[in-house]
């Protein structure tokens, strides 16, 4: 499976043992034709009339990253800057056009919110479902499943459809599936902080400081440079694809936040 | 992760998956999955009322003959159309989930296999109803019921890549679907039609599962050696060219979605 090559690779050229993350002059380009086809008329007609013209859009040039084991990292970037372009190569989802990244696949899991959920079917279905996609086999989440709900406040509400969830309930028992594991050794979380009401937000924040605290290796991204300030041992900020610093996070977001006024 | 206790976490994304299909499909409605029942008696129903005088004398049991058409037909269309969209209707999905993403288009044309199951309720009930008496050919149905979902779901894969670049195959498979279904012979006797259409036909997968599970309930006949072929031919060979093709574009399915 294509996918999996850079895990033999890791195996072979690690460079230094405690290197977790190896991101090798990675670029990543997706090519779209200039306002592409979508639908095969339109297909046909370019085709004929030769006017197949591409362009390519780098969405990562040239970014070299090194992560060690232990490390807090927080990205940060103005939108469409390739931050979760980064996260989804790092993570597998993505292959780069150029460039390698070294890391133990297997180790990464990837922390979003707020998808797979059904609306149709009721809150304990959806734990199921939503446990089976990312990776809890049934044992585990039939083990769990109080802890779940109790985590997320629900109690009661199990055998609602979601739909008539308030939007707050939905993201606590986002929140609640998806923190309810043994932390992995890489974690990377996509914008999962500030989820539901005040007092559940400390609740969330205070999961979230033991996972990365817990001896993890953390990549995150976050909207928020306090977030990143006080919780990450280092920052990186991309802009436009290209990696413009990394360093102490205060340095960094300092940077950020001055650029971004202008 | 070892490959068995792999196995055994896709297989339980299936279930989750199928479980979810169910679901929705029926959420509304009181009598729920009776409906998979139903549909194909109540179709049956009124085609019989229709064409059984037109074919009276060229088909016995016509209603059989339809239904086992008709069950076969269902279960192609209800695989290939659904599974089509499944990439795309998960897509925030597929970013997040570390299963290969064939489950999601996999778990459309089973979801469409256990509604065949379903079927086969009202199918044996029929049968029951018209007397047909038993016979050891009927043991066949399984093999023919496992080539018609492997070919339906080699296809499912070329369509659900397609469908994540063109968003036009829906309509035109809708078109290709009606085109299909009269070239399958599944309401009328085939030996009415002669020349060009007579071989398309003959040469359709459609047909061949349909014809060969006809003669194995109906007559109680095995299928011939070519036919044979055509089944394992058409199963096989569309199984692997959906495979391939979904391995090689999924980097470019990623970009895409």
């Amino acid at each position: 499976m294509g996918i999996w090559d850079t895990r033999s690779r890791a195996g072979r050229q690690t460079p230094e043992p405690d290197t977790e993350i190896e991101v090798r002059n990675v670029t990543m380009e997706f090519r779209r034709a200039k306002d592409e086809a979508t639908s095969i008329k339109e297909l046909m007609v370019r085709i004929l009339r030769r006017q197949h013209a591409y362009e390519t859009f780098k969405a990562l040039d040239d970014v070299s990253l090194s992560i060690k084991k232990g490390e807090v990292v927080g990205i940060v970037g103005t939108n469409g800057s390739g931050k979760s372009t980064l996260l989804k190569i790092i993570s597998g989802a993505l292959i780069p056009t150029r460039g390698q990244v070294l890391v133990d696949r297997s180790k990464v899991q990837l922390l979003t919110l707020g998808t797979g959920f059904d609306l149709e079917l009721t809150g304990r279905e959806n734990v199921y479902l939503n446990g089976a996609i990312i990776g809890y086999s049934k044992a585990f989440i039939d083990r769990k499943y109080s802890q779940i709900v109790r985590f997320a406040e629900l109690e009661g509400f199990m055998e609602e459809k979601v739909r008539n969830y308030s939007s707050g309930m939905v993201s606590r028992l986002g929140f609640a599936i998806a923190t309810i594991r043994d932390t992995p050794e890489i974690l990377i979380l996509d914008e999962v902080l500030s989820v539901g009401d005040l007092f559940f937000r400390k609740k969330s924040e205070a999961r979230i400081k033991e996972m990365i605290h817990g001896g993890s290796t953390v990549l995150l991204v976050s909207h928020s440079t306090s977030v990143i300030r006080s919780n990450c041992s280092k920052a990186v900020w991309i802009e436009k694809g290209r990696l413009l610093t990394a360093g102490d996070p205060k340095d960094v977001c300092d940077a950020y936040e001055k650029k971004r006024k202008v | 992760m070892t490959a068995s206790s792999q196995r055994k976490q896709h297989a339980f994304v299936i279930r989750q998956l199928t479980a979810r299909e169910f679901k929705r499909k029926y959420t509304r409605s009181y009598l729920g999955v009776v409906w998979s029942v139903l549909n194909p008696l109540l179709s049956m129903a009124v085609l019989s009322l229709i064409f059984s005088q037109l074919f009276r004398r060229s088909i016995e049991h016509y209603p059989i003959y339809y239904l086992t058409g008709y069950i076969l037909w269902q279960t192609f269309t209800g695989a290939t159309t659904s599974a089509m969209t499944a990439l795309v209707d998960n897509k925030m999905l597929l970013l997040k989930v570390k299963f290969p993403m064939e489950l999601f288009v996999l778990t459309r044309a089973y979801t469409a296999l256990i509604n065949l199951a379903y079927s086969l309720v009202a199918y044996v009930v029929m049968l029951l109803v018209f007397q047909i008496s038993p016979k050891w050919t009927m043991l066949l149905s399984p093999v023919v019921f496992l080539c018609l979902f492997l070919f339906s779901l080699g296809l499912s894969y070329l369509l659900s890549v397609a469908y994540v670049f063109f968003g036009d195959v829906k309509h035109l498979y809708t078109v290709v679907l009606t085109l299909w279904m009269y070239c399958s012979a599944i309401f009328y006797p085939v030996e009415q039609i002669q020349g060009f259409i007579r071989a398309v036909i003959e040469t359709n997968p459609l047909y061949v599962y349909i014809h060969c599970l006809r003669k194995a309930v109906m007559l109680g006949t095995l299928p011939t050696y070519a036919e044979w072929l055509q089944m394992l031919l058409w199963a096989f060979g569309m199984l692997a060219a959906g495979t391939l093709l979904f391995r090689k574009s999924r980097n470019r399915i990623m970009q895409r979605i």
